[in-house]
């Protein structure tokens, strides 16, 4: 037995899974624990032997960028190991995610409530942007509570990090109901933006209580925006017809967004309207949000172990999409995941800038030590 | 009849039979009774039947008769008739002696100061029931409650009110009560009718899979049951939490941690600020075709290229600060090997 594999070994015992709570297309979850303190953890076994190509373009994202980030508003990668031919992701666990709060009609939000998930996302999305690594899929399901509430981003299957001058990105990214217009119309030069964008969606939605802009299809998705908040006009964005697949979709007024948001208070729309601006470069950036007025108003944001949450008892029932991300390919839902292959995110992926070179991996070492030692 | 007293006679529903001799000073119009008539028809007002009995009413004047039992001598009138609930008629009596003495006597134990007192109010309650029901000396014993009626007036009253009260809280109990089997039934049926769309849509698929695809059938058929079983777990999950919900938000509202203001930062993660301050532009090799931009497409799609220059700037000030590799010799010459503290991934390629 080499060193690598040793190392790996030694890895591997310092974790015990206990039931496998969920299994998604290219990963299967385990509840587990830290066998020496104890400690809850979720491991995520990313099934290799499916990709001809080698290790799942979202595992290597996953693992890229979650070893980079270490925050309190973004879920944590405790460790990686491989088993036999299986690559192993040990995650922070957590009990719930946004969305089944949001579904959850049993439970009342206040205002405050709102304020504090908000700024709790802000602050784990300015982190990665701060690291240069937009997340690409942020979504409620997306979005988990600890057990003290506290909310974290995860999911780091459609991350990247900001593309080089010039460099092409894929626009097949982002959840269709949260995809901002810029992608909508096929750009593949974005920023941080695109996340914002997600982030005012899921704000509408904390207050609406459904989701803001359902479209059904990626046509639809645009004339359910431009409904809801006016068609853009070339001054508003200017250039946005010249993007790729731009279409004239027809023409919707504008809606004063207090028409919808009735009980939404002045600096609530002001930050929600900035987070939904059609001129990317002029939409709001994490960090700004986190200094806009909305924030230090009051009522003073929730504590988060105050926040409501969805009992224990039926979190553990579906903790797979929380972990995973993967929607299931028989589920209802609109992910862009559920559209089985059309999306690019296997090493293949020829548009994607990413992965180049490196497209095969037959051995993983994940320990610290220098090859050949 | 003609032994009764004459005066209102007519009142007390003596009946007047058509060419019956009457004394004159009865009240009523006075010579109607007398006047012949070849058939039961009338006149002035009532219509009446053939033993003489005012049967209809015509006008104002006409009044209605009471007649007391003439064997008896007592006066039955309609409105105190109840129907009967029990066969035996001393129980009936009894129940009715029960119900009105009940209504008075209606002190309880907290009205009293001892035992002793409450039990002597409870025997003198069962000895005034006992009296009317058994018609024992019935006028003193009106007496006695009409006594104890002037005493308690107010304790009565009271105690009236509280009792409706109480039937008023239980009341409301009930329909709460109500309200809530119907909503947990209703769930339920919606529930129900899910499932029973889940089965029918799996049904379809399993069919559309068998037909479509070149699976084995038994393994599809499985999955499928795999999936269904999963559901109603997951559901039998959830109506658990609608039922402790209420539970948890009120010690939501318990819990009195206090909010504190919003900071906008709580990292203090080190991004090098301090080591470098962005330019409004540069002019670079590899920005050049972002900067120019002809169609505007990077723009519009809201590319910025401040981001990259920032990044490069952070990366390149980063480094600054690492002391110069010291090791075996002939290392400058080649690559530096990864150093321990950087937790990359590290492919080994056989």
């Amino acid at each position: 037995m080499d060193a690598v594999e040793k190392a790996n070994t030694e890895r591997q015992k310092r974790w015990v899974k206990d039931r496998k709570v969920g299994e998604g297309t290219y990963a299967v979850v385990y509840q587990g624990r830290e066998a020496s303190t104890g400690r809850k953890v979720a491991i995520k076994k990313i099934k290799v032997g499916q990709f001809k190509d080698g290790l799942d373009m979202s595992a290597i994202r996953e693992v890229k960028y979650l070893r980079e980030l270490k925050h309190q508003n973004v879920i944590e990668l405790l460790d990686v190991f491989s088993s036999k031919t299986n690559l192993n992701l040990v995650l922070e666990f957590l009990d719930s995610d946004l969305e089944m709060i949001i579904r959850d009609k049993t439970l009342v939000f206040l205002p405050a409530d709102i304020k504090s998930w908000m700024a709790m996302t802000f602050r784990g999305l300015e982190f990665c942007h701060r690291n240069f690594v937009l997340h690409r899929d942020l979504k409620p399901n997306n979005l988990l509570i600890s057990s003290d509430g506290e909310l974290k981003i995860a999911d780091f299957g459609l991350a990247r990090d900001f593309a080089d001058p010039g460099y092409k990105m894929t626009c097949q990214v982002i959840t269709r109901w949260y995809r901002p217009p810029e992608l909508l119309f096929g750009s593949r030069y974005y920023s941080s933006a695109v996340d914002i964008w997600s982030v005012g969606c899921i704000f509408a939605e904390l207050m609406l209580r459904i989701p803001y802009l359902p479209g059904e299809s990626d046509m639809d998705q645009l004339k359910t925006i431009f409904r809801a908040l006016g068609t853009p006009t070339e001054e508003e964005w200017p250039g946005h017809t010249k993007l790729p697949d731009y279409v004239p979709v027809g023409q919707f007024p504008k809606t004063p967004l207090r028409d919808l948001f009735t009980a939404a208070s002045a600096d609530t729309l002001n930050l929600l309207s900035k987070c939904l601006i059609y001129e990317p470069r002029k939409r709001i950036t994490a960090r700004e949000a986190l200094n806009h007025p909305y924030f230090f108003a009051l009522p003073y944001p929730t504590f988060p172990s105050k926040l409501p949450k969805c009992s224990t008892h039926f979190n553990s029932s579906r903790p797979l999409e929380e972990v995973d991300g993967n929607v299931e390919m028989n589920s209802t839902g609109p992910g862009v995941k559920a559209r089985n292959g059309a999306l690019k995110r296997k090493l293949t992926s020829p548009a994607d800038g990413e992965g180049k070179g490196r497209s095969i991996a037959r051995r993983l070492d994940f320990s610290r030590h220098t090859p050949g030692s | 009849m003609a032994a009764r007293p004459a005066v209102g006679g007519w009142l007390k529903g003596k009946t007047v039979r058509k060419g019956g001799a009457l004394p004159s000073n009865t009240h009523t119009r006075s010579s109607t009774p007398q006047v012949q008539s070849t058939s039961s028809t009338v006149f002035g007002g009532g219509v009446k039947d053939a033993s003489g009995r005012t049967s209809e009413f015509f006008s104002m004047d006409d009044q209605c008769p009471v007649s007391p039992c003439p064997i008896c001598n007592k006066v039955l009138r309609k409105l105190a008739f109840t129907p009967q609930t029990f066969e035996d008629l001393t129980v009936e009596k009894e129940v009715a002696v029960r119900r009105r003495i009940a209504k008075e006597f209606n002190k309880r134990r907290e009205d009293f100061p001892d035992l002793r007192s409450y039990n002597d109010y409870l025997e003198e309650v069962e000895d005034i029931t006992f009296n009317l029901i058994n018609e024992v000396d019935v006028p003193q014993t009106e007496a006695r409650i009409a006594a104890y009626r002037a005493e308690n007036a107010a304790l009565i009253e009271l105690n009236v009110q509280r009792e409706e009260a109480y039937a008023q809280n239980l009341k409301e109990q009930e329909e709460a009560e109500r309200r809530e089997r119907e909503l947990r039934a209703s769930q339920l049926r919606r529930e129900e009718e899910e499932e029973r769309e889940e089965r029918e849509k799996d049904k379809r698929e399993i069919i559309d899979k068998l037909e479509s695809s070149d699976k084995n059938a038994a393994k599809l058929i499985a999955k499928s049951r795999a999936n269904a079983l999963k559901r109603s777990s997951a559901r039998a999950a959830s109506t658990t939490v609608i039922q402790s919900n209420a539970k948890l938000l009120r010690t939501r509202a318990a819990t009195d941690i206090p909010d504190v203001p919003h900071v906008p930062f709580n990292d203090n993660f080190y991004c090098y600020e301090d080591m470098y301050s962005m330019r409004q532009g540069y002019d670079d090799f590899f920005s050049e075709a972002v900067r120019k931009d002809r169609e505007g497409i990077m723009r519009a799609g809201g590319y910025k290229v401040e981001e990259a220059w920032e990044r490069a700037l952070r990366f390149a000030v980063a480094g600054l600060d690492l002391a110069p590799l010291v090791g075996s010799e002939g290392v400058q010459e080649s690559f530096p090997p990864p150093t321990e503290s950087t937790g990359d991934v590290v492919m080994s390629v056989s």
